[in-house]
């Protein structure tokens, strides 16, 4: 719920309470004091009739019944009311009596005054309508001076909102603050810039942190390297040159991991924003040429069916999606196999027979999950794959089907 | 051919000042961008190989300073690291060629032959071993004036042999070289052995020497006469 439905709701509530409050009261008030007033009145016309008897005058008083009683009668004055049918109106109307016993020149005389009343329902109906009336009103303008005084003073904050929205810590340009009057506004806007700018400060930190770690990384693996270079130029026994070979090809692996685990953290960190339109096929063509001696060195036929695809994505990553889904298929297929290849506008699909996984499939996207006997890969490269089609918003799947891997990417 | 190696570590820069030294450059060394900053003030130099991460420095500054000098070195970066933008930058200040950490030596003589050859020559000096010519611009190989049929890779490997010549190169080395490093070439080193098997007898068949020894385990040493 919005605060202003919140807050108007709450509003609007609080005055149907007090107004009906209000209104009960002054109807009970006025009922007593109208009461009051007329009882006043009525004694006094009685009076007057009382008066006007005793001058031996007749009365001539509307609405009055004067009649002599025995002297026994008993003594009473009664306020009431009653409906007397009124002719002009053709309707019964409410009156009020008092009906009481006067001696007059020590004779008993019962006197009827009455005198009509406006009915109560009506009273009841004309203040309700005048209070539903007020409270119409107050509704409407407290809404107005709601929305108004809603879009003037909650506008930075809506603004502050609006940029908290689009704050990326990768961007380098700091966010634009909207200053408000409100103190709990300028509070907020304190503790978002404050927020903002440490975490844009943090994010800066650990790039800087990752950057520096794998170059840290490098430059060792750089020295083993060339130093395994210099030891296999030296005359070595068997043996020697067996451990060498061996060092050699950890260092390997090392420097590949941790140049896919830098691609990751990029990935992550969303490095790769810009995009820009790639013909896959060409792309792929590069590949598969570059790949040739690769493929037929081990019998594998290539079975290709590429239509002009062109897609937006960011060039380098679109090359490693490829070349990791590549060489993903050149390493598990068998020998004298057939990889097929299909490219069209919406999917890019590629297969290789191969052995079934020898673990569950929906860990096959996941960081370092690797064959038992294919322990020289990194178990990175999937990963890669799966992170990029993300960031593209594409759907990479894998299927087994007959003793056949597919792997599918569906751009849209 | 004199070489300036700018690197701030010192067991990798004797490693390449070794072996640079050993294929008959003139190696001249900064450990620092300062001592870098001083070198190129001071002196020309045919090739710059620059590490792009020293102390006191980004080393795409001295890349700008030896652009602004007009300086006719060729000029080889050196980055740990392997990102894009870094190789684009430093490509569009003007340097040569790029090179990520951690590099075989042999592909690091490769590139600065490469470019010793291209600034020397304009690309177009003959490379000559005892009977065998190769034209860098033709990509072709002839012995005695016949040409010797090879493949595009065989051409390259035989090269980047030629290049290295009385070194092991390893599998390894080749299979960057050839491949580049995107293929997980750890389980492809039998693609490489076939290429050098093929590159052997096609060179063999026409010169009846066995220039390619294979080193137990370690790989290929490429020995002229």
């Amino acid at each position: 719920m919005k605060l202003l439905t919140k807050t108007t709701q709450n509003f609007l509530l609080a005055m149907a309470l007090i107004l009906s409050i209000a209104g009960m009261a002054l109807y009970l008030l006025l009922r007593q004091e109208v009461t009051a007033e007329i009882k006043e009145q009525l004694e006094l016309q009685a009076e007057l009739i009382a008066d006007q008897v005793a001058q031996g005058k007749t009365v001539n008083f509307p609405l009055t019944t004067v009649a002599e009683v025995s002297a026994d009668f008993p003594s009473e004055k009664r306020l009431g009311d009653t409906l007397i049918y009124d002719r002009l109106q053709q309707k019964n109307e409410g009156y009020y009596y008092l009906k009481l016993v006067k001696n007059v020149n020590q004779r008993n005389y019962r006197i009827l005054v009455m005198t009509s009343y406006i009915g109560w329902e009506r009273y009841y109906k004309t203040i309700f309508i005048s209070f539903l009336g007020v409270a119409l009103w107050m509704a409407f303008f407290g809404v107005l001076i709601n929305y108004y005084s809603n879009r003037k003073i909650w506008r930075p904050f809506f603004m502050n909102l609006e940029n908290l929205k689009q704050f990326s810590v990768r961007s380098a340009q700091p966010l634009q603050w909207h200053d408000s009057s409100i103190t709990e506004f300028k509070e907020l806007q304190y503790s978002l810039k404050d927020l903002t700018e440490r975490s844009r400060r943090e994010y800066l930190a650990l790039r800087e942190f990752t950057e520096n770690a794998s170059h840290e990384i490098q430059t060792p693996l750089g020295i083993i390297q060339s130093k395994l270079d210099r030891m296999s130029q030296l005359e070595v026994n068997e043996e020697m040159a067996r451990y060498i070979v061996q060092a050699k090809s950890g260092v390997e692996r090392l420097s590949k991991m941790n140049r896919n685990l830098l691609l990751l953290a990029k990935l992550d960190n969303q490095v790769y924003s810009e995009r820009q339109f790639i013909y896959v096929d060409e792309l792929l063509n590069q590949h598969l040429e570059q790949m040739e001696e690769l493929f037929s060195v081990r019998g594998i036929t290539l079975n290709k069916t590429l239509s002009p695809v062109q897609v937006k994505s960011d060039r380098y990553l679109c090359d490693v999606l490829l070349s990791n889904l590549l060489s993903n298929a050149l390493r598990y297929t068998f020998s004298l196999s057939e990889i097929a290849i299909f490219l069209s506008e919406q999917q890019f699909i590629i297969s290789n027979p191969g052995a079934a996984l020898d673990f569950p499939s929906e860990h096959l996207f996941n960081r370092f999950t690797k064959s038992a006997n294919q322990p020289q890969g990194t178990g990175l490269g999937l990963a890669i794959v799966h992170q990029i089609c993300l960031l593209n918003g594409w759907t990479v799947t894998h299927n087994y089907r007959m003793g056949v891997h597919y792997f599918s990417i569906d751009f849209n | 051919m004199k070489l300036l190696l700018i690197e701030d570590e010192p067991l990798l820069l004797d490693e390449m000042d070794a072996y640079l030294t050993e294929q008959g450059y003139r190696c001249e060394k900064a450990m620092s961008f300062e001592a870098g900053e001083d070198k190129i003030a001071l002196y020309e130099y045919d090739v710059i190989i620059l590490d792009i991460t020293l102390p006191g420095g980004n080393g795409l500054n001295l890349l700008q300073m030896l652009k602004n000098q007009h300086s006719e070195a060729s000029i080889l970066i050196v980055s740990a690291k392997d990102s894009l933008n870094d190789k684009l930058t430093g490509l569009n200040l003007g340097a040569d060629d790029y090179i990520t950490k951690p590099f075989h030596l042999e592909e690091l003589n490769a590139r600065v032959n490469a470019l010793v050859r291209r600034k020397l020559f304009k690309g177009n000096a003959q490379i000559i071993v005892d009977d065998l010519i190769i034209d860098p611009i033709a990509k072709t190989v002839f012995y005695q004036g016949a040409l010797v049929n090879l493949t595009k890779k065989e051409y390259e490997l035989l090269l980047y042999f030629i290049v290295n010549k009385n070194r092991v190169v390893s599998k390894q080395s080749i299979a960057e070289h050839l491949w580049g490093d995107h293929y997980d070439m750890a389980d492809n080193f039998d693609t490489v052995y076939v290429h050098t098997m093929n590159l052997r007898k096609k060179i063999a068949a026409h010169t009846g020497i066995d220039y390619l020894k294979t080193v137990y385990g370690m790989g290929y040493k490429f020995t002229s006469v």
